[in-house]
């Protein structure tokens, strides 16, 4: 489950690939999992620092890309939730 | 063709130019690779460093024989605190217990490829040396008793032609491997100086090629190859179809596009000079903590240009004139073609199936 108030942080260990176009890879070495990741979502990961808020990620990726979806906040809990679930993310105890 | 990534995705690293054995036909000794100079352990960590910054994720250990480094466990060490993965390319001769149970523990390990060319002593031992099939045996067992993922390299030659069955039997049925990989003895490094009584005849690679494609079938692809016997059947048995069929080209035929490396990887040779490709080691790009990495990948003129190999048309080059495959051929590999007459812009000579057929070649059938 997300938490409601707080972001995960990265995990240090996982590789943010910026390979053609804005895309990227997340790899996580010790599983050698990984999975691609569009523009919107590297700006999200880029962000995920434990300082940067919920609001002003979004804020920022409005402004900074020209379509973002209208639904970009739901989009925005599945995609970090997603990332929790992976390990690639998670809250510090 | 396949954008140029940002930065490379993964290096391979001679980390030493010695080895405890002289195969007849090593492609590493004698060849532009072979400068006689291992940088210190701490020139190899510093430089993981610049990897970790740029987002590598994969280093692969080459030679050289990289177990012949003594500290290859702190450079392994490094790549794992570096957030990389890596790979080991090894004769096998020099794994202990030990070795296994550290690599085991590292839980980074991707793949250690180990070079078998025969099912027996007397085989394999012909071109690597007295006692290297058993030791390289023994090292296979350690690798896989710790759980690792052990692969093995078969070099095609005069004498293993006829042992590829009881070959893919050994390492395939009794010792279970999951796969195993084929080449064959190319003119480079060592086996340059007798070719002859290393190489196969195009008569002896159609052998080659019948016996690796009924394998391919009978072990349900567990045998790879990208270069080869087993990769030029297929290959050249699509071109050979695509002609009769009139078919339009695939994979960017008709132009110098048999390389995707230069898209994707770098190397370093043992004196830390950083290379396009461990048998392109004459085009020197920088050096390692002197020059970045970065700027070499994006701007070096050296390897813009092997990337742009690929606007050649193969009708540029008398070798290839009325060439009824042209429309279909890539040309394959640029060091390859340098090796045999010099120019890496230039199809490889060693791939062509024009002059394989010419030399008496016939391509296999398919099995069905
Ligand atoms: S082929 Fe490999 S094992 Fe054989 S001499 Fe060369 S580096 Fe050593
Ligand atoms: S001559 Fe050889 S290299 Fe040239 S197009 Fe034909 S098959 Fe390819």
């Amino acid at each position: 489950m997300m938490h409601e108030c707080s972001l995960p942080t990265i995990n240090p260990q996982v590789v943010c690939r910026e390979e053609f176009d804005g895309w990227a890879i997340l790899f996580d070495p010790d599983s050698g999992k990984a999975f691609g990741i569009n523009p919107v979502a590297v700006r999200i990961w880029k962000n995920l620092d434990g300082k940067t808020k919920k609001e002003d990620i979004l804020q920022e990726l409005k402004s900074s890309f020209s379509e973002v979806p209208e639904n970009i906040e739901s989009d925005f809990v599945d995609f970090v939730r997603d990332l929790v679930e992976k390990g690639f993310a998670g809250y510090e105890v | 063709m396949p954008a140029v990534m940002s930065t490379p995705r993964s290096m391979e690293l001679e980390i030493t130019g010695k080895c405890n054995l002289r195969c007849r036909y090593c492609s590493h000794f004698d060849s532009p690779g072979d400068v006689g100079i291992d940088l210190p352990a701490e020139e190899w960590l510093k430089f993981f460093e610049e990897l970790n910054r740029c987002a590598v994720i994969r280093v692969c250990f080459s030679g050289g024989e990289p177990f012949c480094r003594e500290d290859l466990r702190e450079l392994i060490e490094g790549a794992v605190r570096n957030r990389m993965r890596y790979r080991i390319l090894t004769n096998g001769t020099l794994i202990s217990e030990e070795i296994a149970e550290f690599l085991a523990s590292t839980k980074r390990c991707e793949s250690i490829q180990v070079s078998i060319d025969g099912s027996s002593e007397e085989i394999n031992d012909s071109f690597r040396g007295r006692g290297t099939f058993k030791k390289a045996m023994r090292g296979i067992e350690f690798l896989k008793s710790y759980g690792l993922p052990v692969t093995v390299r078969v070099t095609i030659h005069k004498k293993n032609l006829e042992d590829l069955e009881n070959i893919a039997k050994l390492l395939l049925d009794d010792l279970q491997l999951p796969s195993f990989s084929t080449n064959s003895a190319s003119y480079m490094g060592l086996c340059r100086t007798n070719p002859e009584e290393i190489q196969l005849t195009a008569k002896e690679q159609t052998r080659a090629m019948e016996t690796l494609l009924i394998l391919d079938k009978k072990y349900k692809d567990r045998i790879m190859a990208m270069a080869g016997p087993l990769a030029e059947a297929k290959i050249w048995s699509e071109m050979e179809e695509s002609r009769c069929m009139n078919l339009p080209s695939k994979n960017y035929g008709g132009h110098l596009t048999g390389c995707g490396c230069v898209r994707r990887e770098l190397a370093v040779r043992s004196d830390g000079i950083i290379v396009p490709c461990t048998i392109l080691s004459h085009i020197e790009l920088g050096r390692i903590n002197r020059d970045d990495l970065r700027t070499i990948w994006r701007h070096h003129p050296a390897l813009r240009s092997l990337r742009d190999r690929t606007n050649i048309s193969l009708q540029d080059y008398e070798f290839c004139k009325g060439c009824a495959y042209i429309e279909y051929c890539t040309g394959s590999c640029p060091a390859m073609a340098y090796n045999l007459i010099g120019q890496v812009n230039h199809p490889s000579p060693d791939s062509c199936l024009r002059r394989f057929l010419e030399e008496g070649g016939r391509l296999p059938e398919i099995p069905s």
